[in-house]
């Protein structure tokens, strides 16, 4: 955070006069029943994001910031510099230079490959939501393909839910504890590359990531009962990624190996999409997910199917809804989500949470056990400014 | 060839010379819609790249209109079809969110959307392009280039259009996955530009009439229209494309329409 205040503070004045825009968002979530450690029913939030972008053709400045006070769970509160970063394109690179979020991967509901930047675990379970990083990030372009290689200048350690939040593991997490196996702790510079090229219908990208895991194993904090510490390895992490196009259906899957984080592992996303336009001939289209998931550390494995039906208004109406289904623990999560433009400023989505937990225990590893209680209704209100 | 053994050769080469005969003057009527598509078609020769504001203007039965807005920008690739981005500007929820197409002659074209909150760049399949252009009138497929080898042409009649004498010509989309059976085309005869377009959807319907106007002149050869109009006969819905901030030779090069360059788009 210091450190981007004062890439900032060097900036030169007249990069700040871009386009400036933001957006305030209002969040409260509805529990139907108090948590499993006593947390209650009702949680609001309120987020504030203002953004600067300024395009000069060959330097390119952006800023955008976001803050997030919660109601009940301090852990939910967030200063982030999501970007604050200048492209200077050359004739043969292009170099960035700042606080950035990077996206990797092709899958849609879970998202094994992207590393570069750290998770904001309280928003939501998608992982999508990300905390800016510091970096410098060199791109070459050529005919056969795209390389981007990154030096990733420090690490943010992943916020989690405090012990009034809900959605949280049943142990507090002692994020003050976090431990390190890099002397150099959250300083260490960590190193990645990715490519990526398509060929016809054929997309494919490798990557490797050196440096700290963004995800943590869990230690028994020594000073504390019933409490855990992240601990935060240095690991390498392969990563590959494939998307084909067959007519309207996409192929797709990523996997990763990574070492240094207990035993070496594989996980994998893998699955298609398709999509059904002018769905029973009206205007809709239907939208299909269906993925697979693998992971060697864990005995479930399980699959989602997510739909999303468009209604193509001029609110750009949406329902989503998404299963996901634990074969072996006989375990459902479902998620169902409406969203509408109102007017030019705002959108408005509502969301259902539901978990179905089989209280009986057949010996198998349970995903949703510490969510028993965490079935919610969620309505957003997002006023663009 | 075997099972034409049998016949002599005088008569094999009386029925290859009917069978050529044949094949010519029937492309002889087929052809003249096709030439008069080439000839429209070579208004977008040459113009190397192209930078427009566009304003699209959704209209209900009411009369009621809501507005967005986009940019748009466009490169000329000499041996297939152009490269183009949409980037949107309103409203607000999707601002940024940007469309980068590949058109290709034959082929289906390259598509990927890039999704700012997010920073993803997603390939996207082009095959489905009949689905409504930002909740609008125009279908995706309204909005890509039309390569004179996507479809195949037979020339109807001369008609006067608004005071001007057209060609009118019908064509029929080669890809399987067009919304559309088939079009009827207007093309003035003094410049070759579209004037108006029926669209029949696959129940051979007149589904959507579209129509363009205020054609200016760039750099003395490229036409532009500054207006272009949907009407659904359907639902009794309209769509208005205005153009604005027409410039041509902006200096684009294949970098500017790169997946990479959509990340820098915001």
């Amino acid at each position: 955070m210091l450190k981007g205040l004062l890439v900032m503070s060097i900036l030169p004045a007249q990069l700040v006069v871009g386009e400036m825009i933001g957006e305030l968002s209002f969040d409260n979530r509805y529990f139907f029943n108090v948590g499993l450690q006593e947390q209650e029913k009702n949680h609001s939030s309120f987020s504030f994001s203002p953004e600067i972008f300024k395009d000069d053709s060959n330097r390119i400045f952006h800023f955008k910031a976001k803050l997030r006070r919660d109601s009940e769970d301090s852990g939910r509160n967030l200063n982030d510099i999501q970007e604050l970063y200048l492209i200077n394109i050359f004739e043969d690179k292009e170099i960035k230079f700042g606080v950035s979020k990077e996206f990797w991967g092709v899958t849609e509901t879970s998202h094994r490959v992207d590393i570069v930047n750290q998770t904001d675990f309280t928003e939501g379970f998608d992982g999508e939501e990300k905390l800016g990083q510091p970096m410098i990030k060199i791109s070459f372009e050529r005919p056969w393909g795209l390389l981007d290689i990154y030096a990733l200048l420090g690490f943010r350690e992943r916020n989690f839910s405090g012990i009034k939040g809900r959605l949280r593991s049943p142990l507090s997490i002692n994020e003050k504890n976090s431990l390190y196996s890099s002397s150099s702790k959250n300083k260490r510079v960590d190193f990645a590359f990715r490519w990526s090229n398509y060929y016809d219908n054929l997309d494919i990208a490798i990557s490797h990531f050196s440096g700290t895991s963004r995800e943590p194993r869990f230690l028994p904090s020594p000073n504390k009962i019933n409490a855990l510490v992240p601990l935060y390895e240095v690991i390498d992490q392969t990563g590959l990624e494939i998307q084909y196009l067959l007519d309207s259906l996409v192929i797709k899957g990523e996997v990763i190996s990574r070492s240094g984080h207990g035993a070496r592992f594989t996980a994998a996303t893998y699955g298609f999409e398709y999509t059904q336009v002018g769905f029973l001939q009206t205007r809709m289209d239907l939208g299909w997910v269906v993925e697979f998931n693998h992971d060697d550390r864990l005995e479930s494995s399980p699959f989602v199917l997510g739909t999303r039906f468009s209604f193509n208004d001029i609110y750009d109406s949406q329902i989503l809804s998404g299963f996901i289904i634990n074969d072996r623990s006989k375990e459902l999560g479902f998620l169902l989500e409406a969203s509408r433009r109102i007017g030019e400023c705002c959108l408005l989505s509502l969301e259902g949470v539901y978990f179905d937990d089989t209280d009986e225990d057949n010996g198998k590893q349970k995903l949703f056990q510490a969510f028993m209680e965490d079935d919610f209704l969620r309505a957003e209100f997002i006023y663009y400014l | 060839m075997k099972g034409l053994s049998h016949l002599k050769n005088k008569q094999f080469t009386a029925l290859v010379m009917a069978m050529i005969l044949a094949s010519i003057t029937g492309n002889l009527f087929a052809n003249k819609g096709l030439e008069i598509a080439i000839l429209s078609d070579k208004n977008n020769d040459d113009f190397i790249d192209s930078s427009s504001s566009m304003t699209m203007n959704l209209i209900n039965k009411r009369g009621e209109v809501v507005t967005r807005k986009l940019r748009f920008k466009r490169l000329e690739v000499p041996t297939d079809g152009d490269k183009s981005i949409a980037i949107f500007e309103s409203p607000r929820d999707v601002k940024g969110v940007a469309i980068l197409s590949y058109a290709h002659k034959v082929k289906a074209d390259d598509q990927w959307l890039y999704l700012p909150a997010l920073k993803r760049v997603k390939r996207i399949a082009s095959k489905n392009k009949s689905g409504p252009f930002l909740g609008s009138e125009f279908s995706f497929e309204d909005f890509s280039f039309q390569e004179v080898e996507k479809y195949d042409y037979v020339y109807l009649k001369e008609e006067i259009y608004q005071e001007k004498p057209c060609y009118v010509v019908e064509r029929k989309p080669l890809d399987p996955y067009s919304g559309y059976t088939k079009q009827l085309v207007w093309i003035d005869k003094e410049n070759y530009l579209v004037q108006k377009i029926h669209h029949f959807d696959r129940k051979s319907f007149h589904l959507k009439t579209q129509l363009f106007k205020d054609y200016r002149k760039y750099e003395g050869f490229f036409w532009q229209p500054h207006e272009i109009e949907m009407i659904n006969h359907q639902n009794g819905k309209r769509s208005i494309l205005l153009f604005d901030d027409v410039k041509l030779k902006n200096g684009f090069t294949d970098r500017d329409f790169s997946q990479n360059s959509l990340k820098r788009s915001r």
